[in-house]
């Protein structure tokens, strides 16, 4: 048997719990491909889920890891398209097929090996998905909602006290529910992802304790449970749904719109309803009407049901599972209202708690989400251990998995962690919403990974994690605040840390540092909520000194952020909140007659809707609501202020926030130099249809081939000394400049939210968290130090970084380099533009692209929909001015960076400060490994080329053009402009966007001499001239809107750009091509490359390339 | 085990005249539910009836129960708190005696005109111990009956041991706790609505009715007990049970019993002309359009 296998087969803990690396360790390619060989045959044919999943995530890191530092930087291969596009299209099967069979005509290589990686992967996960959805589907209690496919076969009812009115009384009782949120002592490393618990439920443990919560100074009596809903009968025929902190309702009248998640705010309460069977799964697809399944459930004819959602003021991102616990709590209240749940009011007994939580799984599935098992345990009370169950016989999962998918959860008793403990915990924790955006969807996926992979760090850090666990339940019994303080710090630096080193970032760092520093000896530690630090966390304090470092936590954060948002996404200030420790768990109460009223927020957003309508359209029930909400205001306590806030919702208001932002948009373009016929001219063009994303394609007669490898200078091994000798000597004579762009935002490495990607810091390096900015100087130092000559470095900017990279670097005193350091500012801004549907349709339906998870891909569907829906309202074509001014602008494209040198004065200055200079080197700030080489400069003088580009061989990732042979001439195209998608499967060079450029050759192309660059006039007629032959692609970009407590919508947007590789296009510019290493080409594009970055080499490759000791001295801009 | 005596309760205040609606027989005479009811407990050699109602309706019942009024005996069930109670009020007539118990809004219709009880009184006899017949019964009709979860007694075909008894549960109830292995998932057996009960139920219900108070007594909380306390049979019947208190119940309870009776044929014939007549007129009024 090979060995990997009966790793993999082994009962016996200590051969099953081997490291893949430690296995692989010294393996050759042909030990790998036999290992891979037997893997695969072994995961087709096993029956059981876990050998299966641990097979391929043991091809996929074989693949990804292993067999790149071993395989011969010779040759070039290709991933064929059939593989690629049913890698998209999670048809991984075939897609593995398909490579295989390349892998035997071609050979192996690191292109296909990338290839396999990802299609194993995302088996993976599949599987898993597939796995926990069985799950959750055959769990009894649930079954019974997939059969129903049909009115005549619903088989709930309402309530009958639900439908018990006092005479003359139009309005029916009202049943509310009111659930804490849950927190999490002790983390256990992520024990809590379904997975984990299935296979290894010995190991999946976390202390879990259920709070109320009040947000700091926001004018709250006090903590209370943070989420609530209500349900009663109305007298119309539709499923209203309402959230009142979203601001939104809808009448749902049919099935089908009721199964379409992204059509509204109202995904999370659509998902409950599903769940919780009161409209069940298998009415999906079906015809009747919703009114006919309402009158079954309520047993009169033309009524139906409203829900309304209410969370209090917590903003999103709390990593408190904010959002499972108001499924939890949606689905406890329809579930009471209907029968499901025993008790009508108060507590919910212990098996239906489980049945909550296990439709609260299947709400988070039917909603495209997804969250740890813990996450419902707010319906449980006070503090409970809730961990992993052996499957056994009779269990739907035994046989399948070692675990159950539902944990238990023990309450601990009042003797066990006595009252006294309680409060003395209450009153050293201080909870916090530090206010960063993230997205933890990657980490939970890497947890899984790593798990499988058993890494002998990682394995050891989990094994630690669950030893603190019990250190911490044990300090916890001996009420010991100090000692768990101590603990959950360790845990987040150590294991938690060692694990996932992105569960840590800079601002996390920043916080514990000036929290120590304020309030040491009295900080006890600092506690990791959730799946990664930076919103939800907690810092414990000596409780005497509580109040003061609730005060102080606030003033650490709000400065922590002033300093560090440019670089860091944020989504909301940071808040401070009250807690208590919730001892009832979800509770309801039940309230009819004059009682029976929603929350003032439910009637300051109806009561509008309901004024504006003429009064004899209003069904009786409607106009009840009206004079008990008129009754209310003036009786009840809680509707003081009620007329204030409906006065507000009615009246038009103005803006007074938007106004204290900053300059309006149209300032912003006046200042920026905004070309307002240039736009209207590509507005008119966009939609007349001459211009688009079809229409960015070259013609479809162009010969488009792969480039052979004799027109190709392969620099992957060791070059010829000659070439670094010539290099070093121009680098000796200040001959080299670094050019680095960075005006960009980096649209998806925080999806839209319009940070300063180059002054993000994004990784540990040299011992600390580093920004790109830093890196790159970092790399100059080493060069410039080595050289002799210190080199010239520019950042080129825009109007969206400049001012931030500006202050941060004079903050950052440059991070200490000592050579010159300069910023060319941007000289062109463009307006974005509402899409067009025609290229929304291209992007969505005609482009190949990645299909999600069955549900998930729904969600994204109906999202689809609503986007196009939103594009037409807001007119197809026209400027797009609905968000803050700085949103709706954006860089025309990097092809403008190098004449702006030349226009911002930049490009005479190194001149003036370099006579001999020679050469640009102009990377994207992305590409951290590439610095300037003296081997492949002295290739690129000797060639006495115009410019020297560098590609890469090209993984599946790789995706965007590449290096062709185009009507014979070899050239960079960009992947807009290829005819047809599966061309770019034929090209194996990447573009990794770093050019060497001669720079009188430059001017010369522009038709300019160094004598004119202090001729402005003449620059810009020159750019003017050349821009005009350079293509303007069309394409889409998201952008973030952010409102209400940390919410966030994504929209498309068109903007227009244009590209430096297109100069390798121009007959007159001579360019050759240099094959570089992957580490040293590659970009960064989305954090969740991070991970296999700093796995694969690459991240030590770059260490190697800085110096740090000077740079290291100039932190102030973020420290 | 002795069975000589039955319980049919007709208390229920939004039921009260049900039986005393009249149908054809099987046998084409025309009597009232309640006599046809009667008439098939006697058939099964039962000897007395008990007949629970709401004060004041005697009079009307005994009319409408004619020549087997004097099998009857009437009890009163004077507050309206439900159908444990109104089970209970038949104590004393039962005087700790086994007993038969039907409700007055069901009929019952067996094809080979047999008693439909005698199939349950043979098992309650050979077993010693209460017995309820039950159908199987798809999920969408949970919310109309009391429904059972147990396991099959080993080779005694569609006999059942009882451990649950649930009244008109969820379906997400019903998953949960009364599975059976064999019947096809979404089915249940149900309650058909004619139970042999041993004095065992009486000493439940004492404990149900000392329990609720001024509240409703339930029937199936009883009978919970009494599967938890002793051997519970539940015997899946063959024959049909009609509700004639559901919508157009009454009707089809009349068209089963035509059918198994000598007018067969003209109840038949009446319905295709009904049908031929009805689409005759549909296609003139395509024609004319």
């Amino acid at each position: 048997m090979n060995p990997l296998v009966a790793v993999i087969t082994s009962q016996e803990p200590q051969v099953r719990d081997q490291s893949l690396d430690g296995l692989c360790a010294g393996a050759s390619l042909e030990d790998l491909l036999a290992h891979c060989a037997a893997l695969d045959q072994f995961r087709r044919s096993s029956e059981n889920l876990y050998e299966r999943v641990r097979a391929l995530f043991f091809l996929y890191a074989i693949h990804r890891f292993r067999i790149p530092r071993v395989i011969a930087a010779a040759g070039r291969g290709l991933i064929p398209f059939s593989a690629y596009s049913n890698l998209l299209r999670r048809r991984y099967q075939e897609s593995i097929d398909a490579l295989q069979a390349a892998q035997r005509t071609q050979g192996p290589s690191a292109s296909l090996s990338s290839a396999l990686a990802a299609a194993y992967r995302g088996m993976a996960f599949q599987t898993l998905a597939d796995q926990v959805r069985r799950s959750v589907r055959s769990v009894r209690g649930n079954q019974w909602m997939f059969r129903t496919g049909h009115p005549a076969d619903y088989a709930l009812r309402i309530r009958p006290e639900l439908l018990r009115r006092a005479d003359g009384d139009a309005l029916f009782p009202i049943l509310r529910e009111a659930t804490p949120v849950r927190m999490d002592l002790t983390h256990s490393g992520w024990s809590d992802i379904f997975f984990l618990g299935m296979d290894y439920p010995e190991g999946a443990r976390v202390l879990n304790v259920s709070i109320d919560l009040a947000v700091r100074g926001s004018g709250a009596a006090g903590p209370r449970p943070p989420v609530e809903a209500y349900f009663r009968v109305i007298d119309e025929p539709v499923l209203r749904l309402t959230s009142v902190d979203l601001n939104a309702t809808a009448d749902i009248t049919s099935v089908a719109k009721l199964f379409d998640f992204a059509r509204d705010y109202l995904g999370l309460l659509k998902a409950a309803v599903i769940a919780s069977g009161l409209v069940p799964s298998g009415m999906e697809g079906g015809s009747r009407p919703l009114s006919e399944l309402l009158h079954r459930l309520i047993g009169i004819p033309a009524h139906g049901i409203e829900i309304v959602s209410k969370v209090n003021d917590i903003p999103k991102g709390s990593r408190l599972a904010v959002s499972t616990s108001l499924l939890s709590c949606l689905i406890a209240v329809c579930m009471r209202a209907t029968r499901q749940i025993h008790a009508l009011t108060g507590e919910v007994e212990e098996e239906d708690r489980r049945l909550i939580a296990a439709r609260a799984i299947l709400g988070e599935w039917l909603g495209g989400s997804g969250g740890g098992w813990q996450d419902s345990g707010g319906v449980w009370p006070g503090i409970k251990l809730i961990h992993g169950v052996r499957a056994e016989e009779g269990d739907p999962e035994y046989g399948i998995s070692r675990g159950c998918l539902l944990p238990r959860h023990r309450i601990f008793t009042a003797d066990e962690v006595t009252p006294e403990v309680r409060r003395r915990l209450q009153e050293s924790l201080v909870l916090v919403h530090g206010g960063m955006a993230q997205d933890v969807g990657p980490i939970l996926e890497m947890v899984t990974e790593k798990y499988l992979l058993r890494s002998e760090a990682e394995w050891a850090g989990r094994r630690q994690a669950v030893r603190i666990l019990d250190e911490v339940v044990d300090q916890l019994r001996r009420g010991d605040i100090r000692a768990i303080g101590a603990s959950t710090q360790r845990n987040f630096d150590g294991p938690i840390q060692t694990i996932i080193p992105w569960a840590g970032n800079f601002y996390t760092e920043l916080l514990i540092r000036k929290t120590r520093q304020a309030m040491d000896p009295d900080f006890y530690g600092f506690w990791m909520l959730g799946g990664m630090s930076g919103g939800g966390m907690g810092f414990l304090f000596s409780p005497g000194r509580k109040a003061e470092g609730q005060e102080r936590m606030a003033e650490i954060m709000s400065s922590a952020k002033r300093q560090i948002e440019r670089a860091v996404p944020f989504a909301i200030e940071p808040v401070v909140y009250d807690f208590a420790i919730n001892e009832s768990g979800t509770l309801a109460s039940f309230s009819e007659g004059g009682d029976a009223l929603l929350p003032p927020a439910y009637y300051a957003l109806m009561a509008p809707r309901l004024l504006r309508a003429e009064v004899r359209l209003l069904s009786p029930g409607r106009r009840a609501e009206l004079a008990r909400f008129s009754a209310a205001c003036r009786q009840h306590p809680q509707f003081a202020g009620a007329v204030q806030v409906l006065f507000d919702h009615l009246l038009p208001q103005e803006h007074v926030e938007e106004k204290s932002r900053g300059p309006s948009l149209d300032a912003l373009l006046e200042e920026y130099g905004f070309d307002r016929a240039q736009h209207e001219r590509i507005q008119a063009d966009l939609r007349a249809g001459r211009i688009g994303l079809a229409q960015n394609r070259l013609r479809a007669a162009s010969e488009i081939s792969d480039v052979p490898a004799e027109m190709l200078f392969d620099a992957r091994c060791e070059l010829p000394r000659r070439y670094r000798d010539l290099g070093r000597q121009a680098l000796a004579d200040g001959g080299v400049a670094v050019v680095s762009l960075a005006g960009g935002i980096g649209t998806r490495w925080t999806k839209g939210a319009g940070v300063v990607k180059a002054l993000n810091p994004f990784c540990c390096l040299g011992g600390r968290q580093r920004s790109f900015v830093e890196v790159h100087l970092a790399k100059s130092l080493r060069v410039g130090r080595a050289a002799g000559t210190l080199l010239p470095h520019v950042f080129t900017t825009s109007y969206l970084t400049h001012d931030a990279i500006a202050a941060h670097l004079e903050a950052a005193t440059n991070y200490g380099y000592p050579g010159p350091l300069l910023l060319s500012p941007g000289c062109a801004i463009g307006l974005r533009m509402i899409p067009m549907e025609r290229d929304l349709r291209f992007a969505w339906e005609e482009m190949v692209q990645q299909v999600l998870d069955e549900q998930a891909q729904k969600v994204r569907e109906g999202l689809r929909a609503a986007l196009i829906a939103w594009a037409h309202q807001a007119g197809e074509g026209s400027d797009y001015r609905d968000n803050l001014p700085l949103q709706c602008l954006h860089p025309v494209g990097h092809w403008y960076e190098l004449p702006n040198l030349m226009r911002s004065g930049v490009l005479a200055r190194l001149i003036e400060l370099r006579p001999k200079l020679r050469h640009l080197l102009v990377h994207n700030i992305d590409t951290v490994g590439a610095d300037v080489d003296a081997g492949l400069l002295g290739y690129h003088i000797e060639q006495g080329a115009a410019m020297t580009a560098e590609v890469i061989e090209r993984h599946v990732e790789d995706r965007g053009g590449g290096l062709a042979l185009v009507d014979g001439r070899v050239r960079l195209v960009e992947g807009m402009a290829l005819p047809d998608e599966a061309i770019e499967s034929r090209l194996s060079c990447y573009n990794s966007a770093t050019y060497w450029i001669d720079i009188d050759r430059m001017l010369q192309v522009f038709g300019l001499s160094r004598g004119d660059l202090a001729d402005a006039a003449k620059v810009a007629a020159a750019v003017n001239t050349l821009a005009a032959r350079m293509p303007t692609y069309v394409t889409l970009k998201d952008v973030k809107k952010r409102w209400g407590k940390g919410q966030e919508d994504v929209f498309p947007v068109t903007q227009f750009e244009k590209l430096w590789g297109d100069m390798t296009a121009l007959p007159e510019w001579d360019c050759r091509f240099a094959l570089v290493p992957r580490v040293r080409g590659q970009q960064l594009k989305e954090p969740a490359q991070l991970d296999g970055w700093l796995r694969d080499g690459s991240a030590a490759f770059v260490e190697k390339l800085c110096a740090w000791d000077r740079a290291a001295q100039g932190t102030a801009g973020q420290g | 085990m002795k069975i000589e005596k039955a319980v049919i309760t007709a208390a229920s205040r939004t039921q009260r005249d049900l039986p005393l609606q009249t149908l054809i027989d099987r046998d084409g005479v025309s009597k009232s539910v309640l006599r046809i009811l009667v008439e098939q407990v006697l058939l099964a050699h039962i000897e007395e009836v008990c007949l629970v109602v709401w004060p004041g309706d005697e009079v009307r019942y005994a009319g409408a129960l004619e020549k087997v009024a004097g099998h009857v005996r009437f009890v009163c069930q004077d507050q309206p708190r439900g159908y444990g109670h109104a089970v209970w009020c038949a104590r004393e007539f039962l005087h700790g005696e086994t007993f038969l118990h039907l409700v007055s809004d069901h009929l019952y219709v067996n094809a080979d005109g047999t008693a439909p009880a005698a199939e349950l009184l043979d098992v309650a006899r050979s077993e010693e111990c209460s017995v309820s017949a039950v159908q199987i019964t798809r999920e969408g009709l949970l919310p109309y009956f009391g429904a059972v979860g147990g396991h099959r007694m080993a080779g005694a075909q569609g006999l059942y041991r009882i451990d649950t008894v649930l009244e008109k549960p969820t379906p997400t109830e019903a998953e949960r706790k009364l599975s059976i292995a064999g019947l096809r998932s979404g089915y249940y057996l149900c309650f058909f609505g004619m139970h042999v009960f041993t004095p065992a139920i009486i000493d439940a219900l004492d404990k149900q009715v000392a329990a609720a108070g001024d509240r409703a007594v339930s029937l199936s909380a009883a009978q919970a007990d009494l599967a938890r306390e002793q051997q519970y049979l539940a015997l899946e019947t063959r024959h049909r049970r009609y509700d004639i208190g559901a919508r157009y119940g009454l009707l089809t309870a009349q068209l089963a019993l035509g059918m198994h009776g000598p007018d067969r044929a003209e109840i038949l014939a009446q319905l295709v002309e009904l049908l031929a007549n009805q689409q005759s007129a549909a296609a003139a009024g395509d024609s004319r359009r």
